[in-house]
């Protein structure tokens, strides 16, 4: 349908133009971004990704640490939420749907509002500027996610594979490692890939627990790059990070896509 | 550092470096541009114990708040009385609190009244001159506008009103006695005035989005008889693009009779902070940078008020650089704003209040008044005993 | 039970991360907790709740945070659905363009915030060139107070709007093919479809997505810091910036508490009316789509 044809690139250009735009600006000099239509010998240059990259410290750190936080609170919540929610999915059904209730009031809640207690328990513990200690309140905060979605599939597998496994003689752990897990290992992925995004995407509690310039993760890194203005034009600089920030995860996207949609969508239908 | 004092120290630093090469080596690390993200930068790391840095260039409003805090170091043992007084008079304002010499200025800038000598021979001295005068020219077809300077909701106004307030007698707010001066006779008075100059167009009613740029700009082209501004707008008003060149003068801000003049204090200082592994080189580096060479050569190349009083005695300099003679003078009258830890909030509430009124919103009597009230609920929310 | 003891490590982590914070903020609340006093909590008898009923930089930064929040949510909506009907078709290359559609969401706000500080950028970035071209006259999107705050909706919408398709896609998933072909067979068209079929089935995802986007949209915080800072003259300034900015700049952690506690009363009103609202909604529908 022509309709659908048009409707499909107005969306793609909707979602894509202003990374484009990004894109566009961090090749072209400071020159040609004040005067619209310079000499074109004048427009291109690489000076924006190298001052970007080899800035003190170099971009890569900032995209490391937020890989290693990311991986060890996803690491965290799944060690967490797994045995909760294969614990969930065998309660009756009445305490099933309190504490369900009270797992979509703490998703329902903006975490933003924590970062004092946060802070205070940071200052209190000493854990600030550790990338591992970051990691403990991201797993507590998708908790409710993680723990929402395993328990659905742990729901939806037939009640018999896991009898016919105990009549077996099977323990606890053989089932988990050698049935559970496996049949439910897509549901495991997006829930990965789901709490890997946001703790990538995560900025107030990282900004309040972590000062140390080379410890930063990437949103605190580009919130430090946007206030450090000293220049009038620095947006070659800027749109150079933002498009070296933004390659993961537009490669994680693209490669998890299928996971991430049927975390959401089946997190909303069961929700 | 902020921004422009890093690149205008640069030099300094590199002999500075040069000179203590395999001692001591200073490291300037460029901040942000706008002031409050670089106390933003240094608190999120002193909040979780970290010290980022070994010393800090601080604006004067700063001092109360990292001292309170306990995170700077006491300078006591390393200045003395003679260096105290070698210091202009007026410049040593805003580095102590509560007794202890916590910063050591790098600078002294000061409020200033700047004016149009080719079209009055006196500057006026009290409000109601300035205004005769200004309506006097506007009338006669010289001149757009009176009286430029910053009308806009931030801490530049916050200056601009403390100078008016202290010069009708008032006093915006006493740390030591607890006392808010807002709501009584001076402070509406001041609040009343700078309305005034704006409703009967004294003052244009764009002021009321003027920072120093903005201002600046005004008189530069040749459209105000007056304008507030800090030193460093000299220089820019000698330019060759300037309409108004070799036809400024500079004095206090007027103040009602009877009262001293009074000139917010704006001046930046070098701060040593609590934990600090090397002490004596940072202060070493501080003594350097705010030696009389240094001073000198930060006049004359960038426009840096020193602070040192043989500067503003030296013939010679003055010769060259006749406005030093009465930023000097000026720099007596230096007033510093509340210095309180809390100072930022206060200022936030006195801003947004006056702005208010600026822009008609309020009365400048109630805007007072609020301010007045709510300054009084964050000192009291906030800990602050009467 | 045995199988309990599995869930208490999440439920008390939970607990912890949650309601603890709410509790300390409460008590906080009541007291000054201040650079003044050494950043130790001394009771000071709800002077700081005295102060925080007559704040009228609090007052504004509701509003803007409302109007925020409700303007961001309605878009963010309508768009969405357009966008779920969308991808809900089939289509050759599916994955690609899918992913292509994610990927406002997943970057980080505060990478693209600087993009969009360049594109709305007086006088060099796009738009202002654009309507400088056409409409003669710069649009200072982001230096003028009352139109900065909807470059931060537009920027919202333009990141949010992906989850809100989702939500409403895996929807529009569970809807039977056979209503739409029965409804055909009696010549409805597509906007009739639309009435009577997709969203009224669509409500309980609308529901969710609304108050989910509700309660995000609520505690703006990346956005607003790095996009404008609160500028131009605090009229992009939301809630949690300013709770932020108290204790942060100003280092006064009581009052940060005390706009923090009572910005989770105001928003947990919001939500409830809200989902009172949907219910009734979805209820009155359930029973017109019986008949």
């Amino acid at each position: 349908m022509k309709a659908t044809r048009f409707l499909i690139l107005a969306l793609l250009v909707w979602s894509l133009a202003p990374l484009t735009w990004q894109l566009y600006t961090s090749f072209c000099t400071d020159q040609a971004l004040v005067t619209p239509f310079a000499s074109l010998n004048q427009r291109w240059t690489l000076d924006h990704y190298q001052s970007v990259l080899n800035s003190n410290p170099p971009f890569i750190r900032y995209l490391l640490n937020s890989l290693f936080v990311g991986g060890l609170s996803t690491f965290l919540t799944l060690l967490l939420a797994i045995p909760s929610s294969y614990s969930l999915s065998k309660m009756g059904r009445r305490s099933s749907l309190v504490i369900k209730f009270f797992l979509i009031g703490c998703a329902l809640f903006p975490y933003v509002l924590l970062f004092l207690a946060l802070l205070e328990i940071a200052r209190y513990l000493q854990l600030g500027n550790s990338l591992i200690a970051l990691a403990v309140p991201y797993a507590a905060l998708s908790q409710p996610l993680a723990i929402l979605l395993l328990t659905n599939a742990f729901s939806d597998l037939p009640a018999e594979l896991e009898d016919a496994a105990r009549v077996e003689g099977l323990s606890v752990v053989q089932r988990f490692r050698w049935i559970l897990l496996p049949l439910i290992s897509p549901a495991i992925a997006s829930t990965a890939i789901l709490v890997f995004l946001f703790s990538w995407n995560e900025y107030p509690i990282a900004l309040t627990w972590i000062s140390d310039s080379g410890k930063l993760t990437l949103p605190v890194a580009m919130a430090r790059i946007a206030g450090s203005s000293i220049h009038s034009v620095p947006y070659g600089p800027y749109a150079a990070a933002t498009v070296i920030g933004s390659i993961p995860l537009i490669l994680l996207v693209m490669v998890f896509q299928k996971p991430i949609v049927s975390g959401l969508t089946t997190g909303a239908v069961k929700g | 550092m902020a921004a422009p004092f890093a690149d205008s120290t640069s030099e300094l630093v590199k002999i500075f470096n040069q000179k203590n090469r395999g001692r001591i080596h200073l490291e300037v690390i460029k901040g942000p541009l706008e002031t409050e993200a670089i106390s933003d930068l240094a608190i999120s790391s002193l909040l979780l114990g970290n010290t980022p840095f070994d010393g800090l260039l601080m604006d004067v409003t700063w001092v109360p708040k990292y001292a309170k805090a306990g995170w700077l170091e006491s300078l006591d043992n390393y200045f003395n009385e003679d260096d105290l007084n070698a210091l202009a008079e007026g410049a040593d304002e805003g580095n102590h609190y509560q007794g202890s010499l916590l910063r050591w200025p790098l600078n002294a800038d000061i409020g200033l009244l700047y004016w149009r000598t080719d079209l009055m021979d006196e500057p006026p001295r009290t409000p109601q001159e300035l205004e005769s005068i200004s309506q006097k020219l506007q009338n006669g077809g010289r001149i757009p506008y009176g009286y430029v300077w910053q009308g806009k909701q931030y801490e530049g106004l916050s200056c601009v009103f403390l100078e008016i307030i202290d010069g009708f007698g008032g006093e915006w707010f006493s740390p030591d006695s607890g006392r808010i001066g807002l709501d009584e006779p001076p402070g509406l008075d001041a609040s009343e005035w700078l309305n005034h100059l704006i409703q009967t167009g004294v003052s244009p009613r764009a002021v009321t989005n003027f920072a120093e740029s903005e201002a600046l700009q005004s008189f530069k082209s040749g459209q105000a008889a007056f304008m507030r501004n800090w030193p460093y707008a000299w220089a820019e008003l000698q330019k060759n693009d300037s309409q108004v060149r070799n036809k400024v003068g500079i004095t206090t801000m007027v103040a009602e009779k009877g009262h001293q003049p009074a000139a917010t204090l704006g001046s930046w200082g070098l701060s040593l902070l609590k934990g600090s592994a090397h002490p004596e080189s940072t202060v070493e580096a501080f003594k350097f940078l705010t030696s009389e060479e240094s001073q000198r050569y930060l006049y004359t190349k960038y426009g840096n008020t020193p602070t040192k009083a043989e500067i503003f005695n030296d013939q010679k300099l003055l010769e060259n650089y006749p406005s030093l003679q009465s930023i000097g003078e000026a720099l007596a009258y230096a007033r510093s704003r509340p210095e309180t830890p809390l100072y930022a909030q206060i200022s936030v509430v006195l801003q947004r209040k006056l702005s208010s009124s600026l822009t008609g919103m309020t009365t400048p009597v109630e805007a007072m008044q609020q301010a007045e009230r709510s300054t009084a609920q964050v000192l009291e929310a906030a800990g602050e005993s009467p | 039970m045995p199988l309990l003891i599995l869930l208490i490590p999440s439920l008390l982590f939970l607990v912890a991360v949650f309601a603890l914070p709410l509790f300390r903020y409460t008590w906080l609340s009541f007291h000054a907790d201040s650079v003044m006093t050494g950043l130790v909590a001394i009771p000071n008898q709800g002077a700081n709740w005295q102060r925080f009923i007559h704040d009228t930089r609090y007052l504004q930064d509701l509003f803007q945070t409302l109007r925020f929040s409700v303007v961001s949510v309605t878009a963010e909506i309508v768009l969405g659905l357009v966008i779920a009907l969308i991808l809900h078709q089939p289509m050759r290359k599916r994955a690609l363009i899918r992913s292509s559609a994610l990927i406002p969401w997943a970057l980080p706000t505060t990478v693209m915030a600087l993009g969009w500080r360049w594109i709305f950028n007086t006088p060099y970035g796009p738009i202002d060139r654009l309507t400088q071209s056409w409409l003669g006259q710069s649009l200072n999107a982001l230096g003028e107070p009352s139109i900065a705050w909807i470059t931060t909706v537009y920027a919202d919408i333009w990141k949010t709007t992906p989850f809100v398709a989702l939500i409403l896609l895996a929807g529009l998933q569970t809807i039977p093919s056979d209503l739409y072909e029965a409804a055909k067979l009696e010549g409805a068209g597509s906007w009739i479809c639309l009435r009577r079929i997709t969203i009224p089935l669509l409500l309980p995802y609308l529901g969710l997505a609304l108050m989910f986007r509700l309660a995000q949209a609520f505690g703006v915080f990346d956005l607003v810091q790095v996009m404008t800072g609160g500028g131009p003259a605090s009229s992009t300034e939301s809630i949690a910036l300013y709770a932020y900015w108290n204790a942060l700049r100003f280092l006064d952690f009581g009052y940060s508490a005390t706009i923090m506690i009572g910005s989770f009363v105001i928003l947990s009103s919001l939500i409830l009316i809200t989902w009172l609202v949907v219910t009734t909604a979805r209820n009155r529908s359930q029973q017109s789509l019986a008949r």
